[in-house]
């Protein structure tokens, strides 16, 4: 499955729709439409070094949302957007990426946290969907 | 419940959905009932009532719309022996609440240089959503800034000492335990203190447009034509991770509680349990946070007046009042831990935390519309303890999402709409000004006027904006 971002009515907030063929492309489309979120616009090209992020939860659906609070952290405190993401692993409760970034003159928290509400990940023919609500 | 009131309230019996322990009730006249209709907020008022330990009903307020979890808008309490505490009940801007200043200033004196006002505001006060601001604290100030709240900007000149009785609570909750308040979160709080941050948040220069109960007017010392400064905004990035730390711990813990719920964003965790109180501990750590950003950005308003004005700019603040917190209240010889989100305290005259230079009328409640529509000031009542756990609504309420906003009309329209009006704007981002456009909120004339007529809060003035400086 092409991976794939869809922004969804919700009445105050943001709603990601993402498609991808497995998590951690999930998790990649996720980190983009973030990254397109805070940056207003298509993300520029990475500079600097990789980084490794790695997150859990109980399940797949908490680490999906710990992700991207892991991202929205850093690009409030390090004014360090993430915009290019390779799996080191994805399993039901981890997430393993790696990141290359821009740094911004401004920090972009538009976005200040990913939410459990609604939160679904469902398997879907060649891959699985999930929506997140965003608070903004 | 008397006649008058009944036609403005809409029940939902507890047996509408398996798992409500209570029933939820609307305040809503028929129009703004079918606006609610149109999202999921009933159905988030309905799985409220189904956490462990609420107790009475649970209460959606005129303007209230979907949120996660709760409904913004939603009051709910929990008995403190066998319930429950929810930060997604509190909303992850932790004390979003909103300040009214009152000058002696009349709106014509103020009006040749209401632009260049407008906008020397917008530079000393930060907004923006990651922006950090011009009081950068070290670690032990920013702790004492969560411990002390609005007490310690006292001792920093940064707030005069007989504004405090004037703050809800005297701007500091004393259950604050900045030792709950996580790295992370103050990492992300230490230099916003004195910052609007983004979406609806503002700073709006306006006039008292229409009084409608004099005498309690001149209690609060408004009069028509006067000048005042509305301030709304709340504890930042810091608030936002305390939120997303707790609901992350308790989402872990929940299970072993034996708790489950309709919606994760409802995470709880029992109040008495180490996990409950920790929470408590750092919600009211941000709360003090909040009461003090809207502090320092008083002190920066306050400047900004007097550069202008000379002494005739003096600034006096009418009330600082929250709009997203739990507080442990006595009701009904019961304490409770109630939720308000996106909900105001409304308390009468006869409440014992009314502060005393209101004593005679109620404390006060703010709700803004829209930029470029009304806001009013408003008093509690004692009846409202009985109707609400003495709370009321919060704003006008959304009625359209933020994409929806954008798609009606381009942010550049907006300004150029609200310029038309007289209003000046000063707002970095154009998208974001669509997203806050007045056509995206309920009608708050309306709004106000259940409020009003259902006896949750009494009509004082109503305010027009002159010049907003949107986050």
């Amino acid at each position: 499955m092409k991976p794939s971002v869809e922004l969804v009515e919700h009445p105050g907030e943001v709603r990601l729709r993402l498609r991808a063929g497995t998590l951690g492309e999930l998790a990649m489309v996720a980190g983009r439409a973030l990254a397109e979120l805070e940056l207003g616009q298509s993300p520029g090209p990475a500079r600097g070094p990789w980084r490794e992020v790695v997150v859990s939860g109980r399940d797949r659906e908490a680490a999906l949302v710990h992700w991207l609070n892991e991202l929205i952290y850093l690009a409030e405190t390090e004014r360090w957007v993430g915009v290019e993401f390779t799996v080191s692993r994805a399993t039901e409760t981890e997430l393993g990426m790696r990141v290359r970034g821009v740094v911004v003159d401004e920090a972009p928290a538009r976005v200040k946290a990913a939410t459990f509400h609604g939160l679904r990940i469902a398997a879907v023919p060649d891959g699985v969907e999930a929506d997140v609500v965003l608070d903004v | 419940m008397p006649v008058a009131q009944l036609e403005l309230v809409h029940e939902v019996a507890a047996t509408a959905q398996p798992g409500m322990r209570v029933p939820a009730r609307v305040y809503a006249d028929d129009e703004l009932w079918e606006q609610i209709g149109h999202d999921r907020s009933l159905a988030q008022l309905k799985n409220v009532a189904t956490l462990p330990g609420v107790t009475g009903a649970v209460y959606g307020m005129p303007d209230m719309h979907e949120g996660y979890g709760f409904p913004v808008g939603g009051v709910a309490a929990m008995r403190l022996a066998d319930g429950v505490i929810s930060p997604g009940g509190v909303g992850y801007d932790i004390n979003c609440g909103v300040r009214l200043l009152a000058s002696v200033l009349g709106a014509a004196r103020i009006q040749a240089k209401l632009h260049d006002l407008v906008h020397e505001i917008s530079r000393s006060v930060p907004s923006g959503a990651g922006r950090g601001g011009r009081l950068a604290l070290s670690e032990g100030e920013l702790d004492r800034v969560l411990a002390e709240g609005c007490r310690y900007l006292v001792e920093r000149d940064l707030a005069l000492a007989e504004e405090l009785e004037v703050i809800e609570a005297y701007g500091c909750l004393a259950g604050a335990n900045p030792g709950a308040v996580s790295a992370r979160a103050k990492a992300r709080g230490h230099d916003q203190l004195g910052t609007i941050g983004s979406g609806n948040h503002f700073v709006e220069v306006q006039v008292v447009d229409e009084v409608c109960d004099a005498a309690v007017a001149q209690v609060l010392g408004l009069a028509a034509g006067q000048v005042t400064v509305l301030i709304h905004t709340g504890s930042r990035g810091l608030g936002h991770q305390v939120c997303t730390d707790y609901v992350r711990l308790m989402d872990e813990v929940m299970p072993g509680y034996g708790i489950t719920l309709p919606d994760r964003q409802l995470a709880c965790a029992p109040f008495g349990s180490l996990e409950g109180r920790q929470y408590f501990g750092a919600m009211c750590a941000a709360a003090n946070f909040a009461w003090s950003n809207r502090q320092v950005i008083t002190q920066r308003v306050r400047e900004t007046f007097r550069r202008f004005f000379g002494a005739d700019g003096a600034l006096r603040t009418v009330y600082d009042v929250a709009h997203n917190m739990a507080k442990v209240e006595q009701h009904g010889g019961e304490r409770l831990c109630v939720h308000r989100k996106g909900a105001t305290r409304a308390f009468g005259p006869a409440h014992p935390e009314t502060p005393e230079p209101y004593r005679a009328v109620g404390q006060p409640v703010f709700i803004p519309g829209s930029m470029g529509t009304a806001s009013y000031v408003l008093v509690g009542t004692d009846e409202a303890l009985d109707l609400s756990f003495g709370s009321c609504c919060h704003g006008a309420g959304r009625r359209m999402s933020r994409h929806a906003a954008k798609r009606t009309k381009p942010g550049h329209e907006v300004r150029r709409e609200l310029e038309a009006q007289g209003i000046v704007v000063a707002c970095p981002s154009s998208g974001e000004l669509a997203e806050e456009a007045p056509f995206a909120y309920k009608d708050v004339e309306r709004v106000v006027n259940v409020v009003h007529r259902a006896g949750l809060a009494r009509k004082v003035a109503r305010l027009r904006p002159l010049g907003v400086v949107k986050g």
